[in-house]
């Protein structure tokens, strides 16, 4: 094939994360639902086997289960919320393990979509958080008494309340979740985009355009999309961990408020 | 304050540089958005910048007072 004669490269944008039904017109169900549904199981699965059949001495699964439990509780909770800490790992060893899990999709052959790049994951995510963090600060401090230690922190002159009180209570009610489901939506968003454009361009390049540039240009750029495979993977694990940390530090922060 | 209490508070000081950055964004965006509201009524732009410059400030004192004092 002629250079002239290639289909003209469509560089890939937000169109790529729109899915078709898997089962034809009509139905609902599209890919990023089978990967929450297969990251779901898998989790399930993993946390099954670990425990069926415990021993003292565990074995490499059971291992991998408990570093993984450990790790939430040891580096998240009780890092973030402290001695009530471990109230909250199952909440937030599940959270984690099903973020990991949705997350990786996206570099996993085959799946190669994270479903968390759909809003509507993280949004779910962000709002089952929202709803236990402020559950606990109303349940330690009072619903009064949550709103006030909010809204109106000890060691700040009165004359600065106005100008406080309104922050305060938004980026507790509004921006936390907000921010949340933002940051590890176009986290993902972005590193698939990434990915594809690697990915796609350097096969274009070798398929399509050919000749010496496209041959060179391609081969970097397939190269490259393995590195940034690997990127991925470490971006995919940090967004998990930061969303599951600042989930804890919410609940730590409602639990607790300054003197 | 128990030794147990001031670990507590060692071990998630650390923890809370990641809420701090969420609460200068709300500072900017609390006071900024009312800046702009105010710009538009009496129909000048002098309220946005002013909105942005207090929110932030009034963001940036309250992470000091909540995890700079200790």
């Amino acid at each position: 094939m002629i250079a002239a004669e290639s289909p003209e490269f469509h560089s890939p944008g937000p169109a790529d994360f729109e899915f078709p039904p898997i089962f034809g017109e009509g139905t609902f169900f599209t890919k990023p639902m089978l990967v929450v549904v297969l990251g779901t199981i898998a989790v399930g699965a993993f946390f099954y086997f670990a425990a069926r059949r415990a021993t003292v001495v565990p074995g490499k699964l059971q291992f991998a289960a408990e570093s993984f439990y450990g790790f939430v509780r040891n580096q998240i909770a009780m890092d973030a919320i402290g001695r009530e800490g471990s109230k909250y790992v199952p909440y937030l060893v599940t959270l984690f393990g099903f973020l990991v899990a949705l997350n990786i999709s996206g570099i996993i052959p085959i799946l190669q979509l994270p479903a968390t790049s759909k809003i509507g994951i993280p949004l779910g995510l962000a709002a089952i958080s929202w709803i236990i963090f402020n559950y606990v600060g109303i349940r330690r401090q009072g619903f009064g008494g949550y709103f006030k230690n909010m809204m109106f922190p000890p060691g700040v002159p009165k004359a600065l309340y106005p100008l406080l009180a309104p922050l305060e209570f938004l980026s507790t009610v509004v921006f936390r979740p907000a921010t949340l489901t933002l940051r590890l939506t176009f986290n993902m968003f972005a590193g698939h985009l990434v990915l594809l454009l690697t990915i796609l361009g350097g096969e274009y390049l070798i398929t399509e355009y050919q000749g010496v540039v496209g041959y060179a240009a391609g081969s970097v750029s397939l190269l490259f999309s393995i590195v940034l495979t690997f990127f991925e993977g470490f971006i995919q694990i940090l967004q998990a961990y930061v969303f599951t940390l600042l989930t804890a530090i919410y609940i730590g922060g409602a639990l607790t408020h300054e003197h | 304050m128990s030794a147990e209490e001031h670990d507590d508070l060692r071990r998630r000081d650390h923890a809370n540089a990641w809420d701090a950055s969420g609460l200068i964004v709300s500072g900017i965006a609390v006071w900024g958005g009312v800046g702009w509201l105010v710009s538009e009524w009496l129909d000048n732009t002098i309220f946005v910048m002013l909105g942005l410059l207090v929110g932030m400030g009034a963001a940036l004192y309250l992470v000091w007072v909540r995890y700079g004092k200790s």
